[in-house]
């Protein structure tokens, strides 16, 4: 039997595990950053309205919420309040900071006319800018 | 002369590790993340006015939309009425846009949902407005931004 006389070259096959460190480190970083804690989780069955032109609200941080349940049970921090409470507990986070934005998560079958309560309660405590939470779809 | 040579030791910190702990932080971030959701509507709310507050709008300059207990919706502009049934929401995004290119900045939506309508229509109605959006012939894009929210009841 004849010998090759040229070596084949022998080639590696190793997959280069070098920088999975590297991609998983970036990874946490980025799901670091966009972590946010859920300080509640509150249990309410809220159907939101559907529209088209609805925005992302991507200021996080200046921002507070009033839900109103289907049974037309207003919630604020945490508590079922009544209607005429709202201004009254409003007030002071405007105080804090002007910028606030409150958003209003409200069941779609709610009547307006509870909405309207809400509405002229935030308008009394200075609360103006507000959002009405909507899911995403179109009519 | 040194007899002994020096055994030199070795100073390296293991990094086979790094990889896997580096993973268990990403899972830990991985199922605790929650994304915000908070998306919806903007508006602006205006002061609660005073009677010297009040500003006359001419009535050429309104788009008038009126949402009854059932959801029905009648539409006034320009002298015109129409009754819209919901399929037909499109409908106030047409008319809007009309005289808002014939109205520009002047134009003023109101927005007249009744008290007992339900809040899904009135956010339907709002969505529409807000989709409206026509190019000026100079070139600005203009957009319904003065809407005025008016509750009405059945007394």
């Amino acid at each position: 039997m004849r010998k090759s006389i040229i070596r084949r070259a022998t080639k590696s096959t190793d997959i280069p595990t070098a920088s999975t460190a590297d991609i998983a480190f970036l990874l946490i970083l980025f799901f670091m950053v966009t972590t946010v804690f859920r300080a509640t989780t509150l249990r309410l069955t809220l159907k939101l309205p559907e529209a088209e032109s609805t925005e992302r609200i991507l200021i996080r941080r200046n921002v507070s919420y009033v839900f109103v349940d289907h049974e037309r049970k207003i919630y604020m921090d945490d508590n079922v309040i009544s209607g005429e409470l709202i201004a009254a507990k409003m007030a002071p986070k405007i105080w804090d900071n002007p910028e606030l934005i409150t958003i209003l998560n409200v069941d779609e079958t709610v009547n307006y006319g509870t909405v309207d309560l809400v509405l002229d309660q935030l308008k009394e405590a200075k609360a103006f800018k507000i959002t009405f939470a909507t899911e995403f779809g179109r009519l | 002369m040194q007899l002994r040579e020096k055994r030199k030791s070795k100073h390296a910190i293991p990094t086979s590790a790094m990889g896997d702990v580096a993973f268990l932080i990403l899972i830990f971030f991985l199922t605790a993340t929650v994304f915000t959701k908070d998306k919806g509507l903007k508006m602006l709310l205006p002061e609660k006015a005073e009677k010297e507050d009040i500003v006359q709008v001419k009535p050429e300059n309104i788009v008038m939309i009126m949402i009854n207990p059932v959801g029905a919706i009648r539409i006034k502009a320009a002298g015109e009425e129409k009754d819209l049934s919901p399929h037909e929401y499109g409908e106030i995004k047409r008319i809007v846009e009309e005289r808002l290119l014939e109205r520009d900045t002047l134009l003023v939506v109101s927005l007249r949902a009744s008290k007992e309508a339900p809040y899904k229509n009135m956010v339907n109605v709002l969505d529409q407005i807000k989709l409206c959006r026509v190019t000026a012939p100079d070139g600005r894009e203009l957009r319904a931004n003065k809407i005025s929210l008016i509750p009405t009841s059945e007394e």
